[in-house]
């Protein structure tokens, strides 16, 4: 288990200042159910993240202690710590509702509010009290996305009523319109077709010039074509998650240290 | 390699696969075996409604509206001036003949006997010939007629006899005497009345044969003077032809008559010159002796002048009626006439030609008659209570008391509960008829049928209104109507109404609905979005399950215990100061909303956590992703996509509430109130409470009533249930 910390210290290269969020020997239960076991690590600003690994190997649940997701589960529980901007975020004088403002999340089926594409965009920024503009704020957000000549002249249309793809763009749209940080992806194209999957990809290199972006990916294409960074994790015998190699993108595909990533990532389980 | 055996194949496969098929058909026609049955119980539920909402009534007036008015008319003619009066009608004919500005009538007998003396006025150009008379196109014409029973012509054979004779004979008598025979038509349904009402088993033709020679017994034939000379002429003829009997004939008059006749049974015959009453009738009813009615001849006035009247043969009814009513000289009835004095002939008070003569020239209609008029009727049909109860409560006139003694009345205003008619103001015209209608005329249902009788069955109903109830009216009624909507509750079934009980179950509903859809859907929340599952919580859940199955009357009694007695003074309004604690005694529409909103809580807790429970959990998470706080999220996105399921179960829940009888009785639902509820601090009743009642009642025509409210639940739940369901929909499109 040290050796594979060690394997994670290959990406501590960089300055403290880039540093956006980091995980120390996190665990999380589901109950007396452990499904992910000590996590470590450092994750860089303005760049994208992958995280891969076969089913069930808990790299979902990592992704959603970053914006302490995993809360909604009654059962759910973490242990060890995830520093942003030097703070625990689980310590017990931490809001989620806070971490959740700067930590956003987009969501493996596009998840569109029952509203207008309007409302989809303005209701986060209006619940966290956005002082601007909203009709700028909708426009530059849907900008960013990549959706707002596609909808421009429908936002009182329902947020049902565009294709996968594009809700899912609404769902980042609605993402950045709260202006975070990070941006945590969760198998954000698996619904969709390789076309709206294209879209989606050119889309996250666009962001990272103003976000932090993880993203869960079961494509290792995916990973390989749009990250800079990619995790890969595995379960152990109990089931439960870790993290197995964390490197720069081009290095974990090329060069990887350990066997069972170089396994994986030839395809030959998972 | 060996085939597969492990699986059917070919015409095993076939049949097998057939056989699958035949057991998914035999399962559909048992479904569409159910739905029918359903369908089946809605149409009979329909049907049976339907079939006592509508349908043929008999209704009788207690009081005929022209009776009431025509002894003021009587009088009104009696008192004109120049007027002479005479029961003699020879003395009438002497004065007419003699005097050239005199008009007068009288029995056209009198006329015929006396034509040489008199000229005879047409009226409206119609001239009293056998043949106007027969089709009526001469206006004043009345029937004759001869009432027996079937007792008297089972047991008397000497009055069967006659009558039988009567009937043969009459029209070789009747236009000597100076009637008019009855057409062919209506003698042979005088005959067929008498012979079914006989019981003899007679064929039409051998009437004449009966030999009246021989027989011997007693008889008496009573009544009108005007049909006295005919029974004369037959009863003469019959004792020439050997009939032994003693006849008994008296001239008393028709009213006498028919007295003699119902009421002291002392004739077995009654001659009117008109119709019997209904007050008469019922009489006899009474006393068992149904009348037969039989028609043998046709009776007309005659309207005439002296011979040296030159300037006139013909009197319109407008002329008619100014002559004997308001003019002085004949040009004020007709302008071409001279401008000498009217003098009039009359026959006296105690004839029924005069009746029968105010009764048509001046028909009245009740409507039309000032409001004073209509006071004094009133006034001289109704006891002094009653007009008392009216008068406070709505008086007659502004400035004077017509039935209450006015220290009396003064006291009773100056009282802490002054009576509505101390402050209303007074009655109009319109609403003085209504209450002569209502008091006095009194029409009344006497019987009524079903929808499918009145439509397939009408010939016998018209048959039975004309042999027990001859002076109703057959019509065909809806029982659901306007004024049943908008009437408050009455103990009369024709003027009952629902509007009490709509308002009832519109305001019981409201509080229920108030009560318990914020208190289901919070209570659905917090089990839903924010209960651990905690035993505590589990428990909870389980009981409120449970609390769905309880039959309503334990609620009632919940409410009972609760809402009525310990909360009194909250329930009665004792505590804000309103209502009147002393007679709702807690037992208010407050009190009844509250139970009926424990009784569905259940209901829409477990509908509305369904409904959130169906909302995707992706929302919840898109929601927090934002940084929503909890509740922001469950305000913004789970209510709005739970609302039409919450909503849905919502309505099913108040069809309940409305339809709800037994906890209402038990919390102590008004079984008989007039007064529309005005706050959630009245008594009431409502809908089902109502229709609950009417059909316990022993009177039929409350079923009918039942029926048409049932059908106003039926309308109010379809149109509540509507509109709630509109309010769902929009919610829905606009996810």
């Amino acid at each position: 288990m040290q050796g594979e910390l060690n394997m994670s210290s290959t990406v501590t290269g960089f300055a403290n200042g880039n540093l956006a969020v980091e995980a120390r020997n996190m665990h999380v239960f589901y109950g007396s159910f452990r499904a992910v076991k000590d996590v470590s690590l450092k994750i860089k600003t303005h760049a994208i993240t992958a995280f891969i690994g076969p089913s069930g190997c808990g790299k979902s649940t990592v992704l959603r202690s970053f914006n302490r997701m995993n809360d909604l589960v009654a059962t759910a529980r973490v242990e060890g710590e995830i520093l942003y901007h030097g703070n625990n975020i689980y310590s017990n004088d931490v809001d989620p509702v806070e971490i959740r403002r700067r930590i956003g999340m987009v969501f493996q089926k596009p998840n569109p509010f029952p509203k207008t594409i309007y409302e989809n965009v303005a209701w986060g920024a209006r619940i966290n009290s956005y002082k601007g503009d909203m009709d700028e704020l909708v426009e530059n957000s849907l900008r960013q996305a990549a959706l707002w000549n596609e909808v421009k002249d429908k936002l009182q249309e329902s947020g049902y009523s565009l294709s996968g793809g594009q809700q899912q763009r609404l769902c980042i749209a609605r993402t950045i319109a709260v202006k975070p940080d990070i941006i945590l992806m969760d198998e954000p194209t698996s619904a969709l077709d390789p076309v709206a999957t294209l879209r989606i990809e050119e889309l996250i290199q666009e962001l990272k010039k103003n976000y932090t972006i993880i993203i869960v990916t079961h494509n290792m294409q995916q990973a390989a074509r749009a990250s800079d960074f990619t995790a890969f994790y595995n379960m152990d015998e109990d089931r439960a998650g870790y993290l197995v190699e964390y490197s720069g993108t081009n290095e974990l595909f090329t060069n990887p240290k350990n066997e069972l990533t170089e396994q994986y990532i030839t395809g030959r389980f998972g | 390699m060996s085939p597969d055996t492990s699986y059917p194949e070919g015409s095993a496969l076939k049949g097998q696969i057939v056989n699958r098929h035949r057991r998914g058909s035999a399962w559909q026609l048992a479904f569409q075996v159910s739905t029918i049955i359903g369908i089946i119980a809605l149409i009979a539920l329909l049907y049976n409604i339907t079939n006592q909402a509508f349908g043929l009534v008999a209704i009788q007036n207690k009081v005929e509206p022209s009776s009431l008015v025509l002894a003021r008319e009587e009088e009104r003619l009696l008192s004109a001036a120049n007027t002479v009066t005479s029961e003699d009608d020879n003395e009438l004919v002497a004065g007419i003949a003699s005097d050239a500005t005199a008009i007068g009538f009288f029995g056209y007998a009198y006329y015929q006997q006396n034509s040489d003396q008199l000229k005879l006025l047409t009226v409206d150009g119609i001239a009293p010939t056998a043949e106007n008379v027969a089709n009526e196109t001469y206006p004043l014409v009345r029937p004759l007629y001869l009432y027996t029973t079937a007792d008297v012509l089972a047991q008397n054979q000497a009055a069967n006899v006659f009558l039988n004779y009567y009937l043969t004979h009459v029209n070789e008598e009747i236009a000597d005497v100076g009637y008019f025979a009855t057409t062919d038509t209506q003698l042979s349904a005088a005959r067929t009345a008498w012979i079914t009402a006989s019981g003899l088993d007679l064929q039409p033709g051998q009437w004449a044969a009966i030999n009246p020679e021989g027989i011997s017994g007693q008889l008496s034939v009573v009544g009108s003077s005007t049909l006295f000379p005919v029974n004369e002429r037959i009863a003469e003829r019959l004792a020439t032809a050997g009939f032994a009997a003693t006849v008994n004939l008296e001239s008393v008059g028709s009213t006498a008559g028919l007295r003699a006749f119902c009421e002291e049974g002392t004739a077995d015959i009654a001659a009117a010159s008109r119709s019997i009453t209904s007050a008469e009738f019922e009489a006899c009813r009474e006393n068992g002796r149904l009348p037969i009615e039989i028609q043998i001849g046709t009776d007309a006035l005659a309207i005439v002048t002296s011979p040296e009247n030159s300037f006139t043969t013909n009197v319109t009814p407008q002329e008619l009626r100014t002559l004997f009513d308001t003019a002085t000289t004949w040009a004020d009835a007709n302008e071409a006439w001279p401008a000498s004095p009217v003098a009039r002939y009359i026959p006296g008070a105690d004839s029924g030609t005069l009746d029968f003569f105010a009764a048509t020239v001046f028909p009245i209609d009740l409507a039309d008659l000032p409001k004073d008029t209509l006071v004094e009727l009133l006034a001289a049909n109704i006891s002094v209570g009653l007009g008392r109860r009216l008068e406070r409560e709505q008086r007659f006139y502004d400035d004077r008391l017509v039935f209450d003694d006015p220290d009396l009345f003064a006291e009773a205003c100056a009282s802490d509960e002054p009576a509505a008619g101390c402050t209303m103001p007074a009655r109009d015209q319109e609403n003085v008829y209504e209450l002569l209608l209502q008091e006095v005329v009194a029409p009344d249902v006497v019987s009524a049928w079903s929808l499918m009788d009145s439509l397939f069955a009408r010939d016998e109903v018209e048959t039975f209104v004309a042999t027990e109830y001859p002076n109703a009216e057959l019509t065909f009624r809806s029982w659901l109507t306007l004024d049943f909507i908008t009437s408050p509750q009455s103990s009369t079934p024709e003027f009952a109404g629902v509007r009490t009980a709509i308002m009832g179950s519109l305001w019981v509903v409201a509080i229920t609905v108030l009560v318990s859809f914020p208190i289901g859907v919070g209570a659905a929340i917090y089990l839903e979005e924010y209960a651990s599952p905690s035993f505590i919580n589990r428990t909870i859940q389980t009981n409120i399950n449970n609390l769905a199955g309880v039959p309503s009357i334990i609620y009632g009694m919940l409410g009972l215990a609760i809402f009525v007695r310990t909360l009194e003074p909250l329930t009665s309004g004792a505590l804000f100061g309103i209502g009147d604690g002393t007679t709702a005694n807690g037992r208010t529409i407050l009190s009844a909303g509250l139970t009926l909103g424990l009784l569905i809580l259940p209901v829409i807790i477990i509908a509305a956590q369904e409904a959130i429970r169906a909302v995707p959990q992706s929302l919840r998470q898109a929601g927090m992703a934002l940084g929503a706080t909890k509740w922001q999220t469950i305000w913004a996105h789970v209510l709005p996509s739970a609302l039409p399921g919450i909503l849905t179960g919502t309505i099913l829940a108040i069809s309940r509430a409305i339809g709800e009888t037994a906890p209402l009785v038990v919390v102590g639902a008004s079984t008989l109130i007039f007064v529309d509820p005005d706050g959630p601090f009245a008594k009431f009743t409502t809908l089902p409470i109502q229709i609950y009642q009417w059909t316990a009642r022993p009177q039929a025509e409350f079923r009918n009533i039942a029926a048409a409210a049932i059908l106003v639940l039926l309308v109010l739940l379809l149109s509540l249930n509507a509109s709630a369901i509109l309010l769902r929909n929009r919610y829905a499109r606009r996810a």
